[in-house]
């Protein structure tokens, strides 16, 4: 019989799941226990006579009922809209003395729960969302950290500068993304969005107010970037900046992924475009995405690397699917759908107010909207594998094989991670799969939804079936955001969780902060 | 609002359909000043799937100044202006709670109420004589300058339409209840012309009103005009007035991506192709139970420019920003220096 050990509130007792124990069990999506609210009225109390402002109710709490992946529910016994440093360190050290949990939510875009509050407060960065100030000649903003990455842009646009890697999605918050990653189409050369971080400003979890950087209290910084909010709270960063530049875009169509990964790779290894990245529409149509903003390095893709891409352009891919399809008229019903998704996904990357002089202007609002609105929904179901280069085809194929076992249709979105040697402190038990060297591939595995109704059940054994391959090649997760944690351990093994979780425990005595993402 | 009226076939989606993107929040003005999550579209539309009622929404409906700047951006597409308008309407009409004294309304609301049941509106001028003709609805705030309204007027050179339903944008905008023999009467005497307003959320209404219409905002009009145009400037900031522009943005943002490639203006758009607000005037303010809106708005659209000269569609950013800067600021028609070179076109009508 399954022996559940006594757990003291407010702590985390041993972990039940071996690196064995899920195999060959049926799972379902198991959202942490509520916290049971014990000393929450003193607690309130503690902090109002404060001066910090807590919501509660269920219209104040409800609103956060769930993230982006909306298959985990739970609700905050109130909400705290972030302000300052100093309201948030108030804030742990109160929640410490009274062993309250505080989960940490910036856009809110994790998708297996992480930035949903079971019980305990909820405390919303975005509260903390201004720029503090722009260096235009050493190239670095200071911002507050839960601002959005797209309200960023639009300050430094003011003067013509731009970050230099972030989500493809205009409302992930900075903070939230320094601690799960971070891609980018630039992040094949950039590396992630962590890896701009200069220095922070963090609020730890016993509510000491801390700056840090990989020179001042470095472990502090190794263990916040890629953190996932276990060792504190950011609240303000230092990021690097450049000039901005507009895009030009080149698409190239395979009708094999494998072929498609295969030019990536090429193409990240010579160092031959400044973005680069795979977007699926179908098993037999496959997008590469290759862009430059520097002419130099345009010029160089076109007398070395052009002609060896395997890909063609749109009309030669139009060409060969005509007669692909000609050839078998039972297959009709995917001509049409790739027909459809031509007609309406394609005019999306190429309206006339992002294009000047067939250069696109501020991408990540034409991709974001993109997404937005053809892949978005109440559901987000992304689970992703991040695996050394080498690794990346296999990882790929079986993730793919898994999509077309759950779903008709389905969009998968690969890309190149640079990684950093002098950042190798940052990476350890995070997104970045060990072992790799150079460069890590991600990629994200989507379905369409297409107001088709599923279960959680469907998405959860889905997402499993895509995580499972993670552990049985050694890969990661590259948001890790989309990594659960009945996972980690099977990931990175006992002796390296257990000693991040003693870290944790003197760090977090009340093991209060973002509680249920790691531990 | 009447119901036949009011509930539109473009609002095609509601609040319940909201997936959390936080998209709309990007571009609210409520957001850039307050960095407040509940006065947002987002928040409102998320406070509503989990039962709150318009009471209970009470503060940023009345915050909204209704520009618009989420409608567009909404991948849902939910008319997140018209769910403000509906609450706004349902905040009017609420009832006190039982054993409590009746609530108190300004006056403008019983005002409002007894024009809109009693008085007689003209009908359109005598110029108007084709069902056909394009006709002018200035509005009251041109109407309250005689002379900058005759100067428009010339440069438009189009009638100007008696009843231009400036007591229906009032009830638009307060949530009052417009009476249907009242609306009815507006827009029937409306049918078939095709429509300069210079009331951007009369224009937004008069979409659903009267689908299949021509319709286009004041600053649109002026615009199409060789005088007023031929004196636009690559050194301008040109300032659109965003509810006339997110009524109809599809159309909008290719017409003024056009007028940026041929003047070189900057134009007070974000990176999302949205029209900033140069203020953003609550219900409050608008019903003078609150001070003035503050300078956020106009500071943001200025931030990291220095235009030689501002040109504004909306008569009332000229305030906005004279209180900010010493850069001139001119209205459009300001522009038009030389009457006789007023062509009539219709190039920006689709
Ligand atoms: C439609 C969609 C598209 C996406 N596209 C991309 C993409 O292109 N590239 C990519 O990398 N990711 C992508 N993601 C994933 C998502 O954008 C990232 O996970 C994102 O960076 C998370 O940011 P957030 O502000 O939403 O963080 P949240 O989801 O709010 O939080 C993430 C984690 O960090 C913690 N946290 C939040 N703020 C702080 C803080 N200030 N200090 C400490 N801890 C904190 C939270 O507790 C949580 O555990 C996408 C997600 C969606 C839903
Ligand atoms: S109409 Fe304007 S002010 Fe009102 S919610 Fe939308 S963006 Fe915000
Ligand atoms: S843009 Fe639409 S879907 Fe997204 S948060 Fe706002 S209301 Fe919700």
């Amino acid at each position: 019989m399954l022996k559940i050990p006594l757990v003291e509130p407010g702590t985390v007792g041993p972990c039940p799941v071996a690196s064995d124990a899920l195999q060959g069990i049926k799972r379902q999506q198991t959202n942490p226990a509520r916290w049971n609210g014990a000393g929450w009225p003193a607690f309130v109390a503690t902090l109002r006579a404060g001066g910090v402002e807590l919501a509660e109710g269920s219209v104040a709490c409800g609103v956060y009922a769930t993230d982006a992946g909306g298959t985990a529910y739970g609700l905050p016994h109130g909400v705290v809209i972030a302000r300052n440093a100093g309201q948030v360190s108030f804030l742990l050290k109160t929640a410490q003395t009274h062993r309250v949990p505080v989960t940490v939510r910036g856009g809110g875009l994790t998708t297996e729960g992480e930035s949903v509050a079971f019980g305990g407060v909820l405390l919303d960065m975005i509260g903390m969302s201004r720029v503090v100030s722009i260096d235009a000649a050493g190239l670095t903003v200071r911002t507050e950290a839960g601002i959005f990455w797209h309200s960023l842009a639009e300050e430094l646009r003011r003067e013509n500068l731009d970050y230099l890697s972030a989500p493809l999605n205009m409302t992930s918050s900075v903070g939230g993304t320094l601690g799960v990653g971070g891609i980018d189409v630039n992040s094949a050369r950039l590396g992630c969005s962590a890896d701009q971080a200069i220095s922070l400003q963090v609020v730890t979890p016993s509510g000491e107010i801390v700056e840090c950087s990989d020179s001042e209290n470095g472990e502090l910084f190794q263990r916040v970037i890629l953190g996932y909010g276990q060792f504190g709270i950011i609240t303000e960063a230092t990021l690097r900046i450049r000039p901005y530049t507009p895009l030009r875009m080149y698409y190239y169509y395979y009708s094999s992924l494998r072929v498609a990964i295969e030019d990536l790779q090429i193409l990240d290894r010579n160092d031959a475009s400044d973005y680069s990245g795979i977007l699926t529409i179908m098993d037999c149509a496959v997008n590469l995405l290759v862009a430059f903003d520097s002419d130099e390095r345009e010029a160089a893709f076109h007398a070395h690397w052009k002609s060896r891409l395997r890909g063609y352009g749109e009309t030669g891919f139009a060409l060969c699917m005509a007669g692909h399809y000609a050839l078998r008229p039972w297959k009709f019903r995917e001509a049409l759908y790739l027909l459809q998704r031509k007609r309406e996904v394609f005019p999306e990357f190429r309206r006339a107010e992002y294009m000047r002089d067939k250069k696109m202007y501020d991408r990540t609002v034409v991709f974001s909207r993109a997404v937005w609105k053809h892949w978005g929904s109440k559901q987000m179901v992304i689970p992703d594998l991040a695996t050394p280069a080498d690794k990346f085809i296999e990882a790929v194929e079986r993730g793919n094989a898994v999509c077309r076992k759950y779903f008709t249709h389905y969009t998968l979105y690969c890309v190149g991670i640079k990684l950093r040697p002098e950042h190798l402190p940052h990476y350890e038990m995070s997104c970045i799969p060990p072992g790799a060297e150079g460069w890590a591939y991600g990629c994200e595995f989507e379905p369409m939804i297409e107001g088709g109704i599923y279960s959680r059940d469907h998405f959860q054994s889905f997402k499993n079936a895509i995580y499972d391959i993670g552990v049985d090649m050694g890969a990661s997760y590259y948001r890790f955001g989309g990594m659960m944690k009945g996972y980690i351990r099977r990931v990175f093994g006992d002796a390296l969780v257990d000693r991040h979780l003693a870290m944790k425990r003197k760090a977090d005595p009340a093991m209060i902060l973002n509680r249920d993402v790691i531990f | 609002m009447p119901a036949t009226l009011a509930k539109a076939p473009a609002a095609p989606r509601d609040f319940a359909a909201c997936s959390g993107c936080s998209l709309c929040l990007l571009v609210c003005p409520m957001w850039r000043r307050h960095h407040d999550p509940r006065l947002t579209p987002e928040g409102m539309a998320k406070a509503l799937q989990c039962g709150a009622t318009a009471a209970d929404l009470a503060d940023p409906v009345e915050t909204c100044s209704l520009c618009g700047a989420c409608d567009p951006v909404c991948p849902e597409r939910i008319d997140l202006s018209g769910m403000v308008m509906e609450l706004r309407h349902q905040l009017a009409g609420a009832l006190p709670p039982p054993g409590l004294p009746p609530m108190e309304r300004p006056a403008l609301f019983a005002e409002l109420q007894a024009r809109m049941q009693h008085e007689e509106r003209p009908a359109g001028p005598s110029q108007v004589s084709l069902r056909s003709d394009t006709v002018f609805l200035p509005g009251p705030a041109l109407r309250a300058d005689p002379a900058f309204l005759e100067r428009t007027v010339a440069l438009l050179n189009l009638p100007v339409f008696a009843d231009d339903g400036d007591d229906i944008a009032l009830a638009l905008e307060l949530g009052a209840d417009i009476p249907q023999t009242r609306l009815q009467s507006f827009v029937d005497s409306l049918r078939g012309h095709s429509i300069v307003a210079a009331d951007g959320l009369l224009l937004r209404q008069l979409r659903r009103w009267l689908p299949g219409s021509k319709r286009m905002g004041l600053g649109a009009a002026l615009c199409s005009r060789a005088a007023v145009r031929s004196n636009l400037a690559a050194t301008d900031l040109y300032v659109i007035e965003p509810r006339a522009c997110h009524a109809d943005y599809e159309r909008m943002v290719i017409y003024y991506n056009n007028l940026q490639i041929e003047i070189g203006c900057s134009l007070s758009l974000d990176l999302q192709r949205i029209a900033i607000p140069a203020s953003a005037p609550g219900l409050r303010h608008r019903l003078g139970l609150a001070a003035a809106d503050d300078d956020t708005q106009a500071r943001w659209i200025l931030r990291g420019r220095t235009p030689e000269r501002i040109v504004v569609e909306d008569l009332a950013d000229i305030a906005a920003f004279r209180r900010i800067t010493d850069i001139p600021v001119v209205h459009l028609a300001e522009l038009g220096g030389d009457p006789t070179m007023i062509r009539k076109t219709a190039r920006a009508f689709n």
